[in-house]
């Protein structure tokens, strides 16, 4: 990739930041088309969320490494921003942003557009919550069945915040978020930090951001266990989890989208009897029980639109933290360059809204979806 | 013209009406100053409001002006949405002593029939009325008549050229009726062409629709499906009959 | 380098090539030959002349859903009657459901049915056969067997065993004709108009320097275009993509007219329609009027504002490039003949019903693509406008077009999220199996029409906001006055724009929302008539007193005024909603949205295309050529609309492949005269269509022969008109002094421009300028 003559640097190749902007590139056309290919190649792999096999399976992978590839040329063209004293950044001319960095204002403009991303996220669960009768009034309201599932809401936060235990990756992931909020903070602080020495900066900067990186993979591996692991307690603790010796994944209690006939031995009059919980004696159930008009037993239940919302609107969190993770790679290695001075601690600004931005979220999701 | 109903006849009119003077204050003003204040090469007038590359011109506004062009489509709208409100009152008046009163009681001695009738403005009144349901599916309609004795609700089938076998609905005049709604597949919804009235059947949500068959109902007219729905949508048809 | 773009290029045409193979690989019917050929091979012998296999009473051609009683039999062969076995058969309906009268028959499913063991000792069995509720080609394949199967025989009961077969087929009430399909029309439509596309390109580019014109030229140049973070060429490719779109919907819309043309036409099946009025629409909306106005944006908006470029460039090209694979993804659909049937409305839960075509997940996936693409480009407009105006250029001396601009982009970026999650919720049920829609599962149908109507209407007034700005300038500058009430015009804008998020309740009317809801959004509807009133009295009054010069842009914009009023007069009788529950879903509505859509959105862009392309290409655009497409197009679009009100009225319904006439009152359907004006409108739009043409043509003649423009042509005041014709690269501007670079604004008027207002001020004191915080750590 040949620098020529003119002010031309490579569409691929590293930028000329000296020269200002606008540069060619090929990243955004490479990136588009790899959206296309996944996008089109998920649906040809799975419908209605049955495996159609693996013929499409390939591609997927195809798009993903073209949307990877796409990133690495935006970054190598991004790389020798800020270093050696290549700085680039627009102030703005207008009122009432008047010698604001342009991209603050672009950042915050997005953080916008994301607000809205996970309100409508919000009213899809909300619509679905307080619409839909919750599972726990529909079995002691006796209007079930043994054998056929009724179509209810069970919140994920009715196994989740069922035992210390259970929510014990929720509440990690809180702290992990929080603390990593601040650690990008420090990472900026060093940045901007003038009477310092290089080194000591570049270091600084580094380690930092590779905390903030190591919290956010944490942040997703405590997903991971939550949702499809599970975890074994240590034996005194049995006693403390109603005797059971381990923490079951939300995947092996069988909260999944297409649970149409979830069980769940709350909602079972036998298991409540033989472990001496007993039902609400206010409850209608109860009375019917009583009474002899109700037979008892275990409520199925159809729990899909539960599911779905819980881990759409968690999944979409859990992509942001991705997202961050993705780009808190590059700049831990750009970090460890000496790419950031504070001439160019903004960047880290930026990325610190966005964070900022996704711990708030979180903030948000935990209370209503873990805990109510 | 023929497939209106009482209801919208009134109101349309009185749109028309409308139209016709803000087309015509419109239409006017521009036709005469598209001829009035023309020039071949733009100067026939001085340049009044200064204007000049790269100087942001005079202000050329009048404020009594544009108050007034504020306010007057303001009243407008405020009698428009006025004169919109009765009968739209009367098309979603309640199933408990609205304007077509309650449910009939058939073992009332008293109960002679909705014994609907017309006011001026087109809205139908009536003394009770009667329940029968409509359920959509792909791609055809399904009445229900409940209760109702043969006299005041029937339903069959018919074949019609194109449309194949449809399915009729048989009312009688001078009643009037509650549709209870559903749907089992996707949305649909019925289009009573000659009652001038549809509403979705939405999957699992109940919704109603008032048929007030007045005297002077067509005797036969056309349900047609309004909601999109799939392949067969555009002869998901049915037959509303008027009967005596 | 060469090297590198050649892999780029065999990378890309790989990734289509598989995509447009897969979507047909998996469209074929399979597993249906299979059954059929096997036959009753029951007894292994082989095919015989001497059996002669019937089926009997099949129509002609079948009613939609009648059920026919077909009897099925054969004669000759080894049967013998009196035995207990004398034969067996069985039936293959490609369409319509088969059944059983009674014990001697069996469904296997409900395309086939064979003998039971009670009625082997017949030659003939009745069944049921019901047609399908669509226009089908219906096959029938019967197979039977002649067998001698005597009581005491030794070989299980029969001594001899012949087979044969018949075939019979039939078609629906409307015959489906195999030979042109619209599809492969559509294709090769699309085909060659990509063609004649690239044809241009590439005479563009020889006629740029006939001397280079060489691969070695020809492909760096073609890598620049695809690369490039400029403004203007980004804005000309989006201009080329819009009306590449716009000519790809305007074929779909002259198929749907052709089968419209007369009642009952056989042109194109329930099917294929369905498809067309889906991609008709999201095509003309997400892949003609977007880009068109993100043309004119991406031209004209650093131009407007004094900037050298737009705040972030490679966004910018981002939010192009999404584009063209979304439309790939969007029209994958088509190619294997199952495009999306759902509107683009889109409604649930039918969008995500099995019934649905499988393109309807590519469908979503390319409009989620799209949603990206306007999301950056939100970002990117706003950001300029917030930060890059020049200096003296406060809020309230933006140019009109600007600030449409704005409003668009302030509407679309707070709506279009909303759209996104719900398009994402379609594509994950659809892929994953996820339950947002699923109805069994307490899913709720109206909540899609919630988060689409939330975008969706917003989304309308993004398409004709534009317009009005463009409107505004074209109008005063023609004039030669400064727009009537300029600040009157701002506030109605972004009266507008708050409007809008609260009056999408009307497209629900007739929903099953709340009455509550509906009646309040019926109050707000009608609001909608207040600024807009404000604008249309606004350009009206801006001609009094001024001299106003025809020109063609000068037409446009006064064709648009009576268009676009008629079409706000029209949309008043929607929010009546005992008006409305008899229009909606009718003609009328379609009349209305193309009288604001194309007389309004349309006619605007025109308007912009007349006015900007001397300032944008250098060079000026015939005239003569221009008056004759505003005349012909004119004409011919309200010829095309007009008459679509009445058939409304009658009772002509939206979104349906074919209406019926018909002399009977009686019956309902329309009146005889309804099939003359479907026929008018069909040949206006065809002319309509055709004479957009001249446009075409009037801008391949200008780039060739067309005389340079100058700086100013129409007088304008704004900064566009102080660079260059066409402007320099990299953009500077002719500053006073003779030298060139970023301009000052100054007003004429006596108060101090630049002085912010209480808002301002008070905004700018959350504010800690950059500057400071560095100087602050020092």
């Amino acid at each position: 990739m040949s620098q020529d003559d003119h002010h031309h640097p490579s569409a691929w190749g590293p930028h000329d930041w000296n020269h200002g902007a606008p540069h060619n590139s090929w990243a955004p056309f490479i990136l588009s088309m790899g959206v296309a290919i996944f996008l089109f190649a998920l649906a040809g792999a799975y419908e209605w969320g049955e495996f159609q096999g693996w013929g499409s399976v390939p591609l997927i992978f195809v798009g993903l490494g073209v949307v990877g590839f796409s990133l690495l040329v935006w970054w190598r063209q991004d790389m020798s921003f800020g270093m050696n004293g290549e700085v680039f950044e627009p102030k703005s001319t207008g009122t009432p942003f008047q010698n604001i960095d342009i991209r603050k204002v672009a950042m915050w403009v997005f953080l916008m557009s994301e607000m809205m991303v996970f309100t409508s996220l919000f009213s899809t669960y909300m619509r679905y919550r307080f619409g839909i009768p919750n599972c726990q009034t529909v079995f002691e309201s006796g209007e079930w069945v043994e054998g056929t599932a009724v179509t209810c809401f069970e919140p994920a936060s009715h196994l989740i915040a069922s035992s210390w235990f259970h929510i014990a990756p929720g509440a990690i992931n809180t702290f992990a978020l929080i603390i990593s909020s601040f650690t990008i903070v420090q990472a900026l602080r060093y940045a901007k930090m003038k009477d310092i020495e290089e080194d000591v900066r570049r270091r600084k900067i580094t380690r930092y951001l590779g905390t903030t990186w190591f919290l956010a993979i944490l942040f997703l591996t405590m997903k991971m266990i939550e949702w499809f692991l599970g975890f074994p307690l240590p034996d005194f603790l049995h006693e403390f989890n109603h005797g059971d010796s381990s923490i079951k994944s939300l995947y092996a209690e069988g909260y999944l989208i297409n649970a149409d006939h979830y069980q769940h031995h709350a909602y079972d009059t036998h298991y409540l009897e033989s472990h001496g919980h007993g039902l609400d004696h206010d409850s209608e159930l109860y009375a019917m029980m009583e009474a002899g008009t109700h037979p008892g037993g275990h409520m199925m239940a159809d729990i899909q639109v539960s599911a779905t919302t819980f881990y759409v609107t968690t999944g979409t969190h859990g992509a942001h933290v991705f997202g961050g993770i993705i780009g808190l790679s590059y700049m831990t290695l750009k970090a460890a360059k000496g790419g950031y001075t504070p001439d160019n601690a903004v960047s880290i600004e930026y990325f610190g809204l966005y964070w900022h931005f996704v711990d708030l979220v979180w903030v948000l999701v935990f209370p209503f979806f873990y805990l109510y | 013209m023929s497939v209106m109903t009482p209801i919208f006849e009134g109101l349309w009119d009185h749109y028309i009406l409308w139209s016709v003077i803000v087309g015509a204050i419109a239409f006017g003003w521009l036709y005469h100053h598209s001829f009035w204040f023309t020039s071949k090469d733009g100067e026939k007038v001085p340049n009044v409001d200064g204007l000049e590359v790269g100087v942001f011109p005079k202000h050329n506004d009048d404020m009594r002006l544009e108050v007034a062009w504020t306010i007057l489509p303001f009243l407008l709208i405020v009698w428009l949405t006025y004169y919109s409100w009765e009968p739209l009152d009367a098309m979603w008046t309640s199933a408990d002593g609205g304007v077509h009163g309650y449910e009939c009681d058939y073992d009332d001695p008293k109960y002679t029939g909705s014994n609907n009738s017309m006011n001026s403005l087109g809205i139908i009144k009536s003394d009770c009325y009667h329940v029968i349901e409509i359920t959509g599916q792909q791609w055809f309609w399904s009445f229900d008549c409940l209760e109702l004795n043969e006299s005041l609700c029937d339903t069959g089938t018919e074949t019609m050229e194109v449309y194949g076998s449809v399915p009729v609905l048989s009312l009688k005049k001078g009643e009037t009726y509650l549709a209870v709604m559903d749907s089992i597949d996707v949305t649909h919804a019925p289009w009573f062409q000659h009652l001038g009235t549809k509403e979705d059947t939405v999957p699992g949500m109940e919704t109603t629709l008032w048929l007030p068959i007045s005297d002077d109902m067509t005797e036969e007219s056309m349900v047609l499906c309004a909601e999109y729905c799939g392949d067969a949508h555009s002869i998901m048809a049915a037959k509303l009959v008027a009967h005596n | 380098m060469l090297k590198a773009r050649s892999k780029v290029a065999i990378m890309t045409l790989v990734a289509i090539a598989a995509m447009l193979a897969l979507p047909s690989a998996q469209s074929r019917p399979e597993g249906v030959s299979g059954v059929q050929e096997s036959g009753c091979m029951c007894h292994g012998n082989l095919p015989s002349d001497s059996v002669v296999a019937s089926i009997d009473g099949l129509p002609q051609s079948y009613n939609y859903s009648e059920e026919y009683e077909i009897t099925v039999s054969f004669q000759g062969g080894p049967t013998q009657e009196g035995n207990v076995n004398q034969g067996g058969f069985h039936l293959w309906a490609s369409e319509g459901t088969l059944s059983v009268n009674d014990a001697t028959a069996q469904v296997f499913n409900q395309n086939e049915v064979g003998h039971t063991d009670a009625g082997n000792d017949q030659v003939s069995w009745t069944v049921t056969w019901t047609a399908p509720a669509t226009d089908k080609n219906v096959d029938f394949v019967l197979h039977v067997n002649s067998v001698n199967g005597n009581e005491d025989g030794a070989a299980g009961g029969s001594t001899g065993d012949m087979w044969s077969k018949a075939t019979v087929s039939l078609g629906g009430p409307i015959e489906v004709l195999e030979a042109a399909d619209p599809f492969v029309v559509l294709g090769v439509l699309i085909i060659v108009s990509a063609s004649l596309l690239a044809i241009t390109l590439a005479y563009v580019f020889y006629r740029r320097d006939p001397d280079a014109f060489d691969w070695d030229n020809f492909a760096p140049w073609l890598a620049d275009w695809m690369t490039s973070t400029d403004h203007k060429k980004i804005g000309t490719l989006y201009f080329v993509a819009g009306l590449f779109f716009l000519g790809v919907g305007g074929i779909m819309a002259m198929i749907i007219r052709i089968q419209l043309a007369v009642p009952g036409n056989d042109f194109l099946t329930q099917e294929q329609y369905n498809q067309f009025f889906t991609l008709h629409g999201t095509t003309m909306i997400f892949l003609a009027a977007m880009p068109m106005i993100n043309g004119f944006a991406n031209w004209m908006i650093p131009l407007q504002l004094g900037a050298a470029d737009l705040a972030l460039p490679r966004i910018n090209a981002m939010s192009f490039w999404l584009q063209p694979f979304a439309a790939l993804l969007i029209f994958t659909g088509v190619f294997s003949g199952h495009g999306a049937d759902t509107g683009w409305t889109g409604y649930a839960p039918y969008v995500v019903s099995e019934g649905a075509h499988h393109g309807t997940t590519m469908w979503a996936a390319g409009q989620i693509m799209l949603v990206a693409s306007s999301t950056l480009t939100g970002i990117n407009f706003l950001t300029t406008m917030a930060v890059m105006r020049a200096p003296g250029m406060g809020w309230m001396q933006m140019p009109l077009f600007s600030w449409s601009i704005l409003v668009a982009n302030v509407m679309l970026f707070l709506s279009i999220p909303a759209f996104g999650v719900g398009l994402i919720q379609v594509y994950l049920d659809r892929v994953v199996g996820t339950a947002f829609y699923d109805i069994a599962a307490g899913g709720d149908p109206l909540l899609w029409s919630h988060l689409f109507w939330y975008f969706g209407h917003p989304e309308v007034y993004v398409v004709v906001v534009p317009s009005f700005g463009i409107i505004s300038e074209v109008i005063a500058t023609s004039s030669r006055r400064s727009v009537f009430g300029y600040r009157s015009m701002v506030y109605a804008m972004a009266g507008i724009g708050i409007v809008a998020f609260i009056v999408y309740g009307h497209h629900m009317f007739t929903s099953g929302m709340s009455p509550t809801l509906r009646f309040v959004t019926m109050l707000t509807t009608m609001l909608v008539a207040v600024p807009t009133g404000i604008k249309v009295f606004n350009w009206l009054m801006t001609m009094h007193g001024g001299s106003l010069v025809y020109r063609t842009h000068t037409l446009w914009a006064l064709g648009f005024l009576v268009t676009f009023t008629l079409g706000g007069i029209s949309g008043m009788f929607f929010p009546s909603i005992a008006m409305d529950t008899h229009l909606h879903e009718s003609y009328f509505v379609v009349a209305h949205f193309h009288y604001v859509l194309v007389g309004g959105t349309v006619f605007g862009f025109f308007s912009g295309i007349y006015y900007w392309w001397p300032k944008a290409t250098g060079k000026m655009l015939s005239e003569k050529l221009g008056v004759l497409h505003f005349l012909t197009a004119f004409v011919s679009y309200n010829a095309l609309f007009w008459p679509m009100h009445r058939l409304g009225v009658w009772g002509m319904t939206r979104r349906h492949h074919t209406y019926f006439v018909t002399t009977e009152e009686a019956l309902g359907s329309l009146p005889m005269e309804a099939a003359g004006w479907n026929m008018f409108i069909t040949v206006s739009g065809f002319l309509f269509f055709f004479s957009n043409f001249i446009m075409v043509f009037n801008m391949i003649a200008s780039s060739i022969r067309g005389e340079d423009a100058p700086d100013d042509p129409w007088g304008g005041w704004s900064f566009e008109w102080m660079t260059s014709s066409p402007p320099p690269a990299h953009t500077l501007y002719k500053l006073d002094d003779g030298s060139w670079g970023i301009p000052t604004l100054r007003d004429a008027n006596e108060h101090i421009a630049n002085e912010p207002g209480w808002l301002s001020t008070w905004f700018g004191k959350l504010l800690v300028s950059d500057d400071d915080t560095e100087e602050a750590a020092h």
